[in-house]
């Protein structure tokens, strides 16, 4: 510690980047990057400042300002005119329609705009250079774009429900602080602090910017949100730390003064602050992409290459097959955009957003959609301690008295065991912890659970408040019962409590009762009680007392002592007592017992992070509280597993440094902040390799930044839960940032990318769960959308191959994909996991595609083909009933499009007029169409799994049985509506050609059957790295 | 240079800390057996206290370290594009693993061969199917013929083009009409006709009963039945007198009988425009219909020699320099010849251009 203190510390304050708005503007664009670049490395450098190392005098010098009368008002204005208002600089909010532009243009979105502008061109190129050509190409470029803009419309209303949802967790009551200008103590706007302002707080204001405090009457501030401290900090003049953070004379921007009050001068004020630093640090780190998005661009370059692969071939072919230049590249577009499938940013999204509101509904708000997978792609989570693994609420653990420790429930619901309430020591305890206690409730809670009610006054004080009115009875009524008469209030020098109180009906009037530090009451003691006699004290009661101290105070808990005193009856009722010259004995006191708190873990925390191990994910706590305490929450909630010693513990009881320690043989390690200090990013990756649990306590927020960024140099996906404002750096890197949405700090909702409504952590188990889900029914709605793209591709290579009429046009495959797919492809988020998902491990991100060859190859290969063969068999049947078998359509092409041609001849003989000829054509397009909705039957079920029988999974997806009927009767609307035939120009089927595809429907589903049979019967052999996607 | 290479392929390792924790060992023992030095300061990680002691040292070999790390910062950088092409060529032909395409030549083989298989028995499926639709399908009768009811029509000479633009007096303007009608009408030379076919009674249907696959007789329609459009008297079928002959026949369709015994008739007008600018058409034959002889139409397999009838039209006084848009319609019970979306189905729409 001291060393890196040291190391940083020395470098003088004027170095500190102190924006002084006025000066800097004037520099180009350029310069301002460069700056901006150094001053986020600078950010993620330690707080260095010196003021709390200052006397009064220096700090009266360095800010010039009269310590007792503060600035003049002119001069306070001045100052308030050079360095800006005392305010945050609000994160730059991207402008509504880049937000929306991000939407139109981003990811999947381009593949679908190439594709249109594609279009655009082959009509471009056909209008140019043909008389008679089809719009065909302007009407598909046309609906492409259509489908990029409703679909960025409907992804963007979303986002903007939850950015609404954000709005309103904005506090927008304007802060007052009592500032001294002049001597004269006035109340002003926070903005309008200025540096060097004399600054008064009191308890429950909040600090109005970074105060070095020149005097203080018990004052306690939290810290909190800025280091993690769950206890509140004394704060006095004294310089008591090396560390700024940790020093007792400064207060910090934005933290709370829970009580006492304190007069300081103004160190920094808005940006310039700690608090400052953090929020600008955060809003200035650049954020990685989602997992999904980088999966989406893979899934982007497969079909790509497959697109200009299939492209480049066909292109060869038609001029080998002696077509025209101009032709040739129309075959290239068209097969090129022949192979966007249209539907699937639509299904992608809406999929997300299923999901997002199933979280929702969950608790688990979700900013940003892309976010909805990534906690299922997570393998690592770094959580904060305070209030995100714990209640963030000081409350009794355990009581030890009569020789004993007895534990206390601390669940935030109350089910838990109770002690053995029945021995006097018990009456007499519960009777001191709540008179000899200044916290007292706010009024008007009566309806509220006594957990829930909001106290006065400090956390432990609370603490034991909430205990006694839990667990005895009403502390009110025994405080009406026992008036206080005297007190001595807690300080950090005395470190005990004393209150004097009337006792009633009694010979000796009253009783003094006191708590405090252990050991200090163990000093005034000279008896003890045992189960409500008193014993004089022995050795062994002094071993007994050392052991409980010790144990529970390595539990990571605040212990405090209770005794008391039955006054003699020399002191009368009415005797005036002293407490600034204490005239009443202060000695041979009777020890009662220990009573220790604890911020408790919230009941839900354990099981949630043991399903998070069970589920591959690494629980890495990141706290910036100490590391007892953070040890004993690590145990409890089992980041630290039961029956693991950390690699300290070893080498403490090996007696040996932690150098010898086997560090593969320690699978736990507790990381102190200052340790981390000293290391470098090879060191923090050995650490984070190497063990399994790991602790990381007192880490300042640039330290979690570095943790987080270590994990993510691993290849871990990041996961990071917090609400303090420490945590939003980290928050803001990590791959998914979990915000509290209850506890948690504005500036930590900024950053996150998921709230967590309810605060509870066991949500991120769901959101797990519900990431994992989605990332498989994904896959499986994409290897069901592409399927089709087969049977929609080939009928235009034969078409151009073989020289047959078109079996499939332009119109029916957007039926298809906008179409009959949709409900189908959609329907398939709702599917069931096949497997307990939380029992296997995160995916891997470098080989576990969304989209990859194998699942390419089913669908393209396999499947696609049986499908389009299906097609092309409804497809002669058509056309062989009407006259044309399948040998004397070879080559008819150009005669078959030729308008002038209206006597072409069939097999028959007969004689079709070019309408007439078209007709049957568009007919075939209908059958071909609705062969695809019947082969995607098949298709969808097979989809349904990816390696159990469908017997297995069985049909329970309600929405997966609509989509099969929707597909079909929207099948049969666009066949037989009249007046179809002249507005998509599709025709009446024979209800013997619906049949035509029922072998290949049976096939699909066979083969995939017995594929998936092989599959799970050869698991790894070769049928499985083939085709198991 | 080593530890260059490693940190830069570090992305393209299987990735994941979990991964690498089952490299782990070897992954070490390199790293171990290349910098001893490291290694050491790697163990002082967890002797944070006595690093204090250490201070003097750690903070020189810090130097270095920082040194080593920005320069293999740097390399992949600059190299990033160089480095995409060592992974796209890896990717292509990998020489160490024998490996194209991230397969080698057995699996590529295996793959390909089982492909092979799936293909081939794919095949065997649709050929099934398709023997099975030949099975239900006659080869004498289409199955359905519904789709091509009214036939359509259709007229001769055709050019690529239903408008005839000619000029009298250059013949070139008009020959290649002359020449296409001459070589249409060569089916339809007397003699052949009556070589070939019979002549049946007219009036009425020349029905043959019979077996399917009997071969049918056809009917007689000689070319001289078209008179002055027969191309016999006047070779030049009109054209060079400005009264060109243009012939009309309708699409065969199979087993298609005019209704109720009328004959279906011929019957042309100006389409739009002045209907004076046609002012005669003399018809040949001169009914101006298609003779019930010529129907049934058996189909092409058993009804080889198959003329079908056709009716000229001589536009003998039509006016000159001006396009006139003609619809040549057939009328008979049960014809449709207005359909908006097809007009060649029951009529046909040509114009005539004739500039002297």
């Amino acid at each position: 510690m001291e060393f890196g203190a040291k190391k940083e510390t020395v470098a003088p304050l004027e170095q500190l980047p102190r924006p002084e708005p006025k000066r800097r503007p004037k520099s180009s664009k350029l310069r301002k990057a460069k700056w901006k670049q150094k001053d986020l490395e600078e950010l993620k450098k330690e707080v260095v400042m010196d003021d709390h190392k200052l006397t009064l005098e220096e700090l009266s010098a360095k800010y010039a300002v009269d310590l007792t009368k503060g600035h003049s008002p002119r001069k306070a204005e001045e100052l308030l005119i050079r360095d800006g208002p005392n305010i945050l600089t609000p994160p730059p909010t991207t402008p509504k329609w880049v937000k929306f532009c991000k939407q139109l243009f981003g990811g999947f979105s381009l593949l679908l705009w190439t594709g249109a502008i594609l279009c655009f061109v082959a009509f471009g190129i056909q209008s140019y250079f043909y008389d008679d050509f089809t719009k065909d190409n302007l009407y598909l470029g046309f609906v492409l774009s259509i489908v990029v803009v409703i679909t960025g419309c409907f992804s963007y209303y979303q986002e903007a429900k939850s950015a609404k949802i954000m709005e309103s967790f904005k506090n927008m009551v304007p802060q007052q602080a009592l500032v001294i200008r002049s001597g004269e103590r006035i109340q002003i706007n926070v903005q309008n602090v200025v540096l060097g302002d004399l600054v008064e707080v009191r308890g429950g204001d909040r600090i109005p910017a970074d105060l070095r405090i020149i005097s203080a009457q018990g004052c306690k501030v939290d810290n909190s949100s800025l280091t993690g401290e769950s206890e509140p900090q004394f704060r006095s003049p004294d310089f008591s730390h090396e560390n700024p953070l940790e020093s007792r004379n400064i207060c910090f921007f934005s933290t709370n003064c829970v009580e006492g009050t304190a007069r300081g001068v103004v160190i920094a004020t808005g940006d310039s602050t700690v608090m400052g630093r953090i929020a600008s640090l955060t809003s200035g780190l650049k954020v990685g992409r989602t997992p999904i998005a980088v999966e989406i661009e893979h899934f982007i370059h497969l079909i790509t290459m497959v697109a200009v692969f299939l492209g480049i071939i066909f292109f060869g072919l038609s001029f080998a097959l002696g077509y025209g230049w101009l032709e040739a590249v129309i075959f290239l577009i068209g097969i090129i955009v022949a192979n966007v499938p249209e539907g699937l940013l639509a299904t992608v999204t809406v999929c997300l957003t299923l999901t997002a509101k199933r979280m929702a509904w969950k608790n688990c708000l979700v900013k940003n959609l892309e976010a909805v997978e990534t906690l299922g792609s997570t393998s690592a989570i770094c959580s904060d301690k305070t209030g995100t693994l714990t209640q963030n609420r000081m409350t009794v653990a355990h009581l030890w008295f009569d020789k004993t420790v007895h534990e206390v429930d601390t669940s935030e619901d109350q089910t838990g065991k109770t002690f053995a309430k029945d021995s006097d020591t018990w009456l007499i305890l519960a009777h001191i912890a709540g008179l000899c206690n200044r916290a007292d409730f706010k009024a008007h809670q009566e309806t509220l659970p006594i957990a829930k009610r909001i106290t006065t006054g400090d956390a432990s004080e609370s603490a034991l408040l909430k205990f006694v009115e839990q667990s005895y009875s009403s502390v009110a009524e025994m405080r009406e019962r026992s008036p206080k008469v005297a007190e001595i209030p807690f300080n950090s020098t005395n470190k005990y409590q004393v209150s004097i109180h009337l006792l009633e009906n009694s010979a000796q009037p009253y009783v003094l009762m006191m708590k405090g530090a252990p050991e200090r009451i163990l000093e005034f003691c000279s008896t003890f009680l045992l189960n409500g006699q008193e014993h004089p004290m022995d050795d062994e009661m002094k071993e007994a007392f050392q052991n409980a101290y010790l144990k529970l105070g390595g539990l990571g808990e605040r212990v405090l002592g209770f005794c008391f005193l039955n006054l003699p009856s020399s002191f009368n009722k009415g005797f005036p007592f002293n407490t600034d010259e204490i005239n009443f004995p202060m000695d041979s006191l009777c020890f009662v017992g220990l009573i220790s708190m604890i911020d408790p873990p919230r009941a839900a925390v354990p099981d949630a992070v043991n399903k998070c191990r069970s589920a591959g994910i690494k629980v890495i706590m990141v706290t910036g509280d100490h590391p007892i305490t953070a040890k004993a929450i690590a145990k409890g909630v089992g980041i630290i597993s039961e029956g693991i010693e950390p690699a300290e513990d070893i080498a403490a009881q090996l007696k040996n440094p932690v150098s010898t320690v086997n560090t593969r043989a320690a699978k736990a390690i507790v990381v102190h902040g200052s340790e981390l200090k000293n290391i470098n990013s090879q060191q923090l990756d050995q650490i984070l390799q190497n063990h399994t649990e790991i602790v990381f306590a007192r880490t300042s927020p640039q330290q979690k930044l570095l943790i987080v960024e270590g994990c993510q140099r691993l290849g871990a996906i990041v996961a990071v839960t917090g609400d303090g404002v420490n945590d939003s750096p980290a928050l803001k890197k990590a791959d998914i940032g979990i915000a509290m949405g209850i506890t948690g700090s504005d500036v930590s909702k900024q950053a996150a990318d998921m709230i967590l409504l309810d605060d509870n952590f066991a949500s991120i188990v769901t959101g797990v769960e519900e990431g994992r889900l989605i990332f498989d029914n994904l896959k499986k709605s994409i290897a069901y959308t592409l399927t089709s793209n087969i049977p929609e591709i080939t009928p235009f290579l034969m078409f151009i191959i073989l020289g047959i009429p078109l079996p499939l046009g332009t119109i029916t495959i957007l039926c298809i994909d906008l179409g009959t797919d949709m409900i189908p492809a959609i329907s398939l988020a709702y599917e069931s996991p096949e497997s307990d998902i939380m029992k296997r491990l995160p995916r891997n991100p470098k080989m576990d595609k969304l989209v990859n060859n194998r699942l390419i190859g089913i669908a393209y290969g396999q499947i696609g083909m049986i499908q389009a063969v299906a097609g092309f068999f409804t497809y002669f049947v058509i056309l062989a009933e009407n006259g044309f078998r399948p040998v004397d359509l070879l080559g008819i092409r150009l005669k078959w499009d030729n308008r002038f041609v209206n006597d072409l001849e069939d097999s028959y003989g007969q004689q079709w007029t070019y309408e007439q000829r078209k007709v049957v054509e568009f007919t075939c397009h209908t059958a071909f169409f609705v062969s695809i909705v019947l082969v995607q039957w098949a298709d969808l079920i097979s989809c349904k799994t990816r390696r159990n029988s469908v017997f297995q999974q069985g049909m329970k997806n309600k929405v997966l049985i609509f989509g099969i009927v929707e597909e079909t009767l929207l099948a049969a609307f666009l066949s037989y509506t009249p007046g179809m035939d002249r507005a998509l120009r599709t025709y009446p089927l024979k209800i013997a050609w619906w049949f035509c595809v029922t072998p290949y429907s049976i096939l699909i589903f066979v083969y995939d059957e017995i594929r998936k049979l092989i599959i799970r019967q050869r698991p790894g052999g070769w049928l499985e790295r083939e085709t198991y996607y | 240079m080593r530890r260059q290479l490693r940190s830069r392929r570090a992305p393209a390792f299987p990735y994941g800390y979990r991964h690498r924790l089952d490299d782990q060992d070897e992954v070490n023992q390199n790293y171990l057996a290349d910098e001893e030095e490291e290694a050491e300061e790697e163990a002082q990680v967890m002797v944070v206290p006595n690093l204090v002691e250490e201070d003097e040292e750690e903070k020189e070999e810090e130097k270095e370290e920082k040194k080593e790390e920005e320069e293999s910062q740097d390399q992949p950088a600059g190299n990033a594009w160089w480095w995409k092409l060592k992974i796209m060529s890896e990717y292509l032909w990998d020489p160490e693993r024998r490996m194209f395409l991230a397969r080698t030549g057995q699996s590529w083989s295996l793959i390909l061969v089982i492909y092979f298989f799936f293909y081939a028995s794919l095949a065997a499926v649709i050929t099934l199917c398709m023997y099975t639709l030949f099975l239900t399908i006659s080869p004498y009768m289409p199955t359905f013929t519904e789709r091509m009811k009214p036939p359509g029509v259709m007229i001769r000479p055709f050019a690529h083009s239903l408008n005839f633009n000619f000029n009298v007096s250059e013949p070139d303007t008009w020959q290649h009409y002359v020449i296409s009608l001459n070589g249409f009408l060569q089916g339809y030379n007397d003699s052949l006709q009556e070589e070939m076919n019979v002549d049946c009674p007219p009036g009425q249907y020349f029905i043959q009963d019979g077996d399917e696959d009997e071969d049918k007789k056809a009917c007689q329609f000689k070319r001289s039945f078209l008179k002055n459009c027969s191309g016999l008297e006047d070779p030049t079928f009109g054209y060079s007198t400005g009264q060109p002959c243009i012939l009309l026949k309708m699409n065969r369709i199979v087993g298609f009988r005019p209704e109720l015994g009328d004959p279906v008739k011929v019957s042309c007008k100006v389409q739009r425009g002045d209907e004076n600018d046609i002012r005669s058409i003399n018809y040949y034959p001169e009914s101006a219909s298609f003779d019930l002889r010529y129907y049934p139409y058996y189909g092409k397999l058993t009804h080889v020699n198959y003329t079908s009838p056709l009716v000229a039209m001589h536009f003998t006084d039509v006016v000159k320099n001006q396009a006139v848009p003609v619809q040549c319609q057939l009328k008979g019970r049960g014809n449709i010849n207005d359909v908006i979306n097809d007009r060649f189905m029951g009529r046909v729409i040509f114009t005539l251009n004739i500039e002297t």
